[in-house]
């Protein structure tokens, strides 16, 4: 056959990655190919073991078990799964697919589809690309099944069910296929249970059925996989979009320390990210950094040049700017960016920049004429992070209640568009009313925050006595004690007693305090004190104005 | 001197976090002098605390808290006997006007209902402080106004409650406005829910459970701090040194309180007796009559004991005014009788000779000299307790039905259950509260069912860590902690299986009465003891499944056999019984069938009634405690001399061979050794019984011992009864009991021996009950001999029957027995084969359109539809070849699935339109035999036990013996002939795991395999290493040493492993 004969011949190639969450992991950590390995995933302390390897199972370990059975065994290494690992897995396996064919099918998460056509003339035989897929795999720290067929779906299912790399030439799908467990199909539990009923457990046992009494039983899917077990589907490839990951990567020579510097190549990053974004008319909802840090900066050890293996290092930074609108001015990105790293710098210099993007579509409104013009959302984020590099990021928002008795209990709530903020709903606030009847307060409270310390003489029980740095003097009326306390099952937990108390600062005028005039010194005031139970201290809450 | 008028308990079912005893402890302890309890919607805990109280020297107050339609709680406080009774009255109302766990109460129900009645106003759920929310000051004012109107300005408290809260203090200065305006009193509380502070954690998961929440999302809803504990007077009295006269008034108030449950006014009903008599004199009639048939007539010399001893019992029962008691009882039993319904009387009841005369009980107490003193004596002043036993399910409800038309809902109410928080469920839902993970949640409340034996190793960490979870971690500590605080906690009221309490004239006005779960059912707020305290006597239909199985016999027997066999009349030294018993071939009798039993019938080797009640009685923990079994079984096989403590306990003890073995040989020890009367012998019973409290002992102790004294008795033999006594009260079992038990052990195995089919057939339809699972059962039944037959749509019924087997019987299992297929549906299969033969699959279908999928497809993979015939009308040669072709299980499985399918809309107006659908189905039949491949034996077997939890074909090991033969292990049977000693290997599934409290941490484990049970025995040490193995495997094989002493096999295991010949889920029953 010529070489001409060979590039008109249909095949496809599928690829596919057993024990797909274990590889992932392993490509990261080389060091654990030959390894007994499981992947656990939950919250501590009650993790599971979700995957393991066949040296994990002969030993014993079945999944569903906890970390702390698993770790009886001991030469099992244990690792969480790691779903970036999987996405980035899967990244390089469409890589693979892409670096022999445009033509790609990403199938599932572990398996795609490369269509062979037309390569013979540039890789040679199908089994010879099917070796170079193997080797390139490898490279990429896979081990792979690689299925060859003129078939889409025999290829694909063949991948599943063989190891290595099998060939199978047209005509031999049937009989190639007959010794493979039906679950290579992942049928519907359902129909998977049906056919275990029946004692149907292989591909020929599939296929010997009669069709129409098939269909008659387990309908278009019954049809569909007896179709698969005969090798006789066919179906189109989906392909692939060649990229929908915007991700760029910088491996820096020298490690960098100032933000000046680091700006410069961040926003030679950005600019290459927007340009994507642009061309695909995309824009970007979140920004993804990374940066893999200088360990040796503190005498740990000396960075790797390999990007997996640095950003599985302890010493890495992450931050994830989620935007409020889709965005690909990369100026303005610069400048977010900017701020986000002088209100959190890193903590060591730079030797590794992983600039993702989160790509969406881009904004389109079309704001009423009457509405008043509220600022552009762009600008007002970068207003947001300009105010969180003074004030801190959990200090800027809108401030929500928590339903507790915890003293001055609120969280702060990110800041949404006036387009999103119909949808809110404060679930599980239940506005309770205090006090008697319906009277409004005719005091305001003046929350101090932090709550100064103070020092508290106490007579009978009773604040007679008290200084902190704006006040001292005094006690003239007390009210109290107010217990609260709560959340006991949390380390957390809160108890104290407050009091209300009126406070008159001697009439001798001690002006040693904090203020700088003695004249604008209170001479009295209603303060709200409180005793901290579990930190042994006073406080003081707050004055009514 | 405060007093707390307004304590809550845990009986307010989620909103308190102290049992009664507690509150009233800690009130003793902070000596406060009287405490009312004020629970929700009920008087629940009342009883409780009303005794505790009384022990404590405490003035027990009752109330209740009522919810009001309006949505607050009344708080209120009983006065006197008639407010009592209105209390009473109006719970019942509410109760029984509203679904189960709800109900409230509008001003107008109040109306002539108050009197007797003092109202507080409340705390924060309370009807001042709903007024103030809604109104501010004037409603509230308004809103006691209210109060003052319908209970009477003078029985209206304003109450002041101060937890360091703002807004109390708040509401506290509007009440004090209220109170100064209406010249009202003030009182002050501290609406107590639970007795200790740091029980306010219980308090705030209880409330996470309340209202489905969990404490992160609980928020406001959790208490504000630690401040509804109880507290003592003076800290009160400081909380409200600016108030002296609202403490002041608690005393006032106290004292106004009259009224406790001491008063309560019960009366049982009269017995309608004919105009003239009295009920004595009937009830003495009756007894003669009774007499007459048992003894033989008044002139018989034989009859005197008998007569002397119902005389005596009878003066007993007319001095204690008990011949109505007697009389009701009588009259249940007659209703049973009379409608073909088992009954027998157990308990206690059997010592006497008149329940015995009045048919209430089956065992002679003159022939077996039981002492009557355990059942009533004149010292205790209490009622008798009788019990009367049933067959459990609708016989045993119609007998509960007739005691409700009899006296009327209002004179007849089931007793309470109290669910308690305990075990698993209480994990899970504390668990939930701690938000815990459901799949977590599940392994911790697996370690809470642990093994019942705890060895010093089995700490709580141990076995979190053996379960995967680290105890160290807070929430694992914090769960752990809280499920020790809520143990036995109420959690809600259940209805108590047969307890029924009667009352003449109102008994809502003796204790709330509430709608039960079960239509037609109203029960009381009080549980079975808190009513036997409360000196309300009742009287226990108790379901029991053995019954059941005897009546179900009886009836198979009459209409298979054509024989009437009367239970009271069975030949009474029935050699085949009592060989059968010896050999301890008695799985699925009446008591006698545990491993214990088994091991222990070869040795005492039974050969007449009376070694029946011994052998009942000397399998339980009391006789194992005391160490009491080998002592009598080495003397009953004269290794061994009887010793009687003491010349004087001779007749007492000499039945049994000098061991005590019933606490009526306890009871008359005490009566001839230190001189007890029969009431003080029962009250030292009670001393050393499970409510034993260290002082009551010691003083009985010193009673008995003086007594003994005086009976010159030296000291060593007067340390040798004490503490026989002491070892043993604690778990005795009555030999009446004993005896009324051994009469069904001795009717089930006199069934099992000659009426096998039958008595198998009923047991397998009484099931869930006894030791083994129905698997087991039937493969017992088959190596005795018969013939079991599968499940077959065309001959089964829903319960397992009898058919003829040429000169014998076989059984055929019923359709009961098809996980997952619905009654009705098997029904219905039923009544269309009865109109006409099933002919196909998809007539089955058509014809039963209820069938669904799911019940289908299980019938067809046990081979149930194997049998279904051919359509009619087709050629001689096709149904052969489909007859041929579908006599195996996935031939019907194939035919289920098309059958199943529903019918398009084509086909669905070709049946419209008038066309018979069977004769559809049968044109569109597609000829071809199935393409499917018979099940093997291993699938059969498989698809057997997931289809029907077991197989009526060989036993899973029966395929592999010769492999396992090749291995050098035994079949069960072989071991017998053995000797002990010898090395051997066994195999076979687990049907039994058994780790007993007593056994000192060895478990005992049960195999089955074809030809029988062999039993085997692991060590701790063993267990230790082993445990998964031993817990999580269903067949093993065990290599160990044979012990075979005196006909009793068992092999004590030095090795443990999985035998994996089958994917069959066998069962076993596991006692933790």
């Amino acid at each position: 056959m010529s070489i001409f004969d060979l590039a008109l011949f249909m095949a496809f190639a599928s690829i596919y990655v057993p024990e797909f969450s274990i590889q992932a992991v392993v490509r990261a950590e080389p060091a654990l190919r030959q390894r007994a390995i499981a992947l656990i995933e939950g919250c501590p302390p009650l993790e599971r073991v979700v995957a393991r390897n066949e040296a994990a199972a002969r030993m014993g370990l079945d999944l569903g078990m906890t970390k702390s059975q698993a770790a009886q065994f001991p030469s099992l290494e244990i690792r969480p799964r790691s779903r970036i690992e999987e996405q980035s897995t899967h990244a390089a396996l469409l890589d693979l697919g892409w670096s022999v064919s445009p033509r790609v099918e990403d199938t599932a998460i572990d398996s795609i589809v490369v269509d062979l056509a037309g390569l013979a003339c540039l890789f040679g035989s199908e089994e010879a690309i099917a070796h170079l897929l193997a080797k390139r795999a490898s490279d990429l720290g896979l081990i792979v099944q690689i299925a060859v067929s003129g078939n889409l779906e025999v290829a694909l299912h063949a991948a599943r069910g063989f190891a290595g790399i099998t060939v199978i030439p047209p005509g031999e799908e049937s009989k190639r296929l007959a010794a493979l467990p039906i679950q290579v199909f992942w049928p519907p539990a359902e129909i998977l249970e049906t056919l275990e009923r029946w004692g149907v457990r292989t591909c020929e046992a599939l296929a010997k059925l009669p069709l129409l009494q098939l269909s008659e039983r387990l309908g278009q899917q019954g049809v569909q996989l007896h179709q698969w077990a005969r090798g006789a589907s066919a179906r189109s490839m989906i392909l692939a979009e060649p990229t929908l990951g915007f991700e760029e990567e910088m491996a820096l020579e020298d490690a960098v320390e100032e933000l000046e510097s680091l700006a410069f190549l961040l926003g030679r990053l950005l600019d290459q990210l927007c340009a994507r974004l642009t061309a695909r008319s995309l824009g970007a909802c979140a920004l993804r950094l990374r940066f893999c840090l200088d360990a040796s900066s503190d005498g740990e050890s000396v960075p790797s040049p390999n990007r997996n293996a640095c950003l599985n290092e302890k010493k890495s930074y992450e931050k994830i700017l989620t935007l409020p609108v889709p965005m690909r001015d990369s100026k303005m990105l610069l400048k977010l960016l900017r701020l986000h790293l002088q209100s959190d710098p890193p903590s060591a210099p730079i030797v590794h920049i992983v600039l993702a993007a989160d790509p969406a579509p881009p904004r389109v409104t079309q704001e009423g004429l009457f509405l008043p013009s509220a600022p552009d959302p762009e600008k007002l984020e970068l207003t947001i992070a300009r105010l969180a590099n003074v004030v801190g990021n959990s200090h800027v928002g809108s401030p929500r209640l928590i339903d507790s008795y915890r003293p001055d209990a609120f969280d702060m709530n990110r800041f949404l568009s006036p387009h999103d903020a119909p949808r809110i709903h404060q679930k599980g606030i239940r506005p309770k009313i205090i006090g008697v009847g319906n009277r409004e307060p005719v005091v305001a409270f003046r929350v101090f925050r932090p709550a100064p310390r103070a020092t508290v003489t106490l007579r009978e029980g009773r604040p007679v006595h008290i200084s902190f740095p704006t006040m001292h003097g005094e006690v003239a009326a007390a009210s109290g004690p107010w217990r609260t306390s709560g959340e006991w099952w949390r380390e957390d937990a809160w108890h104290r007693e407050e009091w209300d108390v009126e406070i008159r600062r001697p009439s001798i005028s001690n002006t040693n305090a904090i203020e700088n005039s003695p004249s604008t010194e209170p001479q009295k005031g209603l303060y709200r004190i409180y005793y901290d139970l579990m930190r042994q201290a006073w406080f003081v809450a707050g004055m009514y104005d | 001197m405060y007093t707390e008028l307004h304590a809550r308990s845990a009986f307010s079912f989620l909103e308190g976090a102290s049992i009664p005893e507690e509150l009233a402890g800690a009130c003793a302890e902070r000596e406060m002098g009287a405490m009312a309890l004020l629970d929700r919607d009920g008087v629940y805990g009342a009883p409780r605390f009303h005794l505790t109280a009384k022990k404590l020297s405490l003035k027990a107050h009752i109330g209740a808290e009522v919810t009001s339609s309006a949505g607050w709680r009344y708080p209120l406080l009983v006065k006197s006997r008639a407010g009592y009774q209105n209390l009473c009255r109006l719970i019942t109302h509410m109760k029984l006007h509203a679904k189960k766990g709800q109900g409230q109460i509008a001003a107008e129900d109040l109306a002539g209902r108050a009197a007797g009645l003092i109202c507080l106003t409340g705390g924060e759920e309370g009807p001042l402080t709903h007024a103030l929310m809604q109104g501010g000051i004037t409603q509230a004012t308004q809103s006691v106004r209210q109060l003052c109107d319908l209970f009477g300005r003078e029985n209206v408290y304003i109450e002041l409650q101060r937890h360091f809260c703002r807004e109390e203090e708040a509401r506290n200065q509007a009440a004090r406005e209220i109170a100064r305006k209406l010249s009202l009193p003030l009182v002050a509380t501290n609406a107590v829910c639970h007795a200790l502070p740091h029980q306010r954690e219980v308090l705030d998961v209880f409330t996470c459970i309340r209202h489905h929440r969990n404490l992160n999302t609980a928020g406001r809803l959790l208490a504000r701090n630690s401040e509804r504990h109880l507290k003592s007077p003076a800290e009160m009295e400081r909380l409200f040194s600016d108030l002296p006269e609202a403490i002041a008034n608690t005393q006032v108030l106290s004292s106004r309180l009259q009224f406790t449950l001491k008063d309560l006014g019960y009366q049982f009903p009269k017995y309608p007796v004919p105009e003239g008599q009295s009920e004595m004199q009937f009830l003495r009639e009756r007894t003669h009559e009774g007499m007459i048939a048992h003894y033989g007539s008044r002139d018989d010399a034989s009859n005197g004991r008998a007569c002397k001893q119902i005389e005596g019992e009878l003066a007993l029962i007319e001095k204690l005014d008990l011949s109505g008691y007697f009389l009701i009882v009588w009259d249940i039993v007659r209703f049973c009788r009379e409608h073909n319904i088992l009954v027998q009387g157990r308990g206690s009841a059997a010592n006497s000779a008149v329940c015995y005369a009045l048919g209430i009980t089956a065992v002679d107490p003159i022939g077996m000299d039981l002492l009557f003193e355990r059942f009533l004596s004149e010292e205790r002043g209490e009622w008798p307790d009788i019990d009367l036993d049933l067959p459990s399910g609708d016989q045993r409800e119609r007998a509960i039905q007739y005691v409700y038309d009899r006296y009327g809902k209002l004179g007849a109410a089931m007793t309470a259950n109290v669910i308690t928080f305990r075990g698993r469920s209480a994990a899970r839902e504390i668990g939930k509260a701690l938000s815990i993970e459901p799949e977590t949640l599940n392994r911790l409340a697996a370690l809470v069912g642990a093994w019942e034996y705890k060895d010093a190793n089995d700490t709580m960490a141990r076995q979190f860590n053996d379960a995967g979870l680290d105890a160290r971690h807070p929430l694992i500590r914090n769960f752990f902690d809280l499920c020790v605080l809520v143990q036995d906690l109420p959690r809600h009221l259940g209805q108590h299986s047969g307890g029924m309490v009667v009352c003449q004239g109102q008994l809502d006005s003796i204790v709330p009465l509430e709608p039960a779960t079960m239509p037609g059912r109203v029960v009381v707020q009080w549980d079975k003891e808190d009513c036997t305290d409360m000196g309300i006597v009742k009287v226990d239909l108790l379901g029991l499944g053995m019954m059941a199985v005897l009546e179900d016999s009886l009836k198979i027997i009459k209409q298979d056999y054509g024989e009437e066999i009367d239970l009271g009349r069975l030949p009474a030294n029935d050699h085949v019984v009592y060989d059968t018993l010896q050999k301890a071939d008695t799985v699925g009798m009446f008591q006698i069938e545990s491993r214990a039993q088994m091991a222990c019938l070869p040795r005492l080797r039974p050969t007449c009634f009376y070694d029946i009640v011994v052998q009942v009685a000397i399998i339980r923990p009391g006789p194992i405690v005391g160490k009491m079994v080998h002592p009598y079984l080495k003397r009953r096989q004269k290794r061994e001399l009887p010793n009687c403590l003491h010349p004087s306990l001779e007749p007492v003890l000499a039945r049994t061979l000098g061991v005590p073995l019933f606490q009526e040989q306890l009871l008359r020890m005490a009566m001839i050794a230190a001189g007890f009367t029969g009431g003080e012998a029962e009250e030292l019973r009670r001393a050393f019984g499970f409510k034993r409290s260290e002082a009551r002992m010691k003083e009985v102790e010193v009673k008995l011992r003086r007594g003994m004294e005086r009976n010159h008795i030296d000291s060593e033999t007067q340390e040798k009864i004490v503490q026989s006594i002491v070892s043993f009260a604690l778990y005795g079992f009555p030999e009446s009991h004993a005896a009324s038990f051994a009469l069904l052990a001795y009717a089930s195995a006199y069934l099992k021996c000659h009426y096998l089919p039958a008595f198998t057939a009923a047991l397998l339809n009484n099931q869930p009950m006894g030791f083994y699972h129905p698997a087991t059962i039937v493969k017992d039944a088959q190596r005795h001999g018969l013939k079991v037959t599968p499940i077959d749509v065309t001959r089964s019924d829903w319960p397992c029957k009898l058919e003829k087997n040429g000169q014998d019987f076989a059984l055929r299992l019923g359709m009961r027995y098809v996980k997952g297929l619905r009654e009705e549906a098997a029904q219905e299969i039923v009544r269309q084969r009865g109109l006409r033969p099933l002919d196909s699959i998809d007539s089955l279908k058509l014809r039963v359109p209820s069938l669904q999928k799911s019940e289908l497809t299980a019938l067809a993979e046990i081979g149930a539809l194997n049998f279904i015939e051919p359509p009619c009308g087709l050629s001689p040669a096709e149904p052969m070849n489909r007859r041929k072709a579908r006599s195996h299980r996935r031939e019907a499985l194939w035919q289920v699935e098309r059958a199943a399918r529903s019918e398009g809309p084509l086909l669905r107006e070709y049946g419209e339109l008038g066309f018979n659908p069977e004769s559809l189905s049968d044109a569109l039949w597609p000829g071809a035999s199935s393409p499917l491949l018979p099940m093997t034996a291993e699938e059969r077997l498989v698809a057997d036990f997931r289809g029907t939890g077991m197989t009526v074909g060989p036993h899973p090991m029966a395929y592999h013996r010769r492999e396992l033969q090749k291995e050098g292990i035994r079949s069960a049977t072989e071991l017998h002939s053995l000797p002990d000693g010898t090395s051997v290997r066994i195999a076979g599934s687990v049907i039994a795991r058994q780790r007993p409290g007593t056994a000192k941490g060895f478990v005992f484990l049960s195999l089955e395999d074809e030809t029988g049970i062999a039993n085997a025995i692991i060590t701790p040490q063993l267990f230790e290493r082993d445990h998964v193995v031993v817990v999580h495997h269903q067949f093993l094989v065990i290599e160990g040493t044979l012990q075979n002493q005196e006909n009793v096999v068992s092999v004590k295991a030095q090795s443990v492993r999985p035998l994996n010949i089958t994917r069959a889920e066998t069962t076993s029953h596991d006692f933790h």
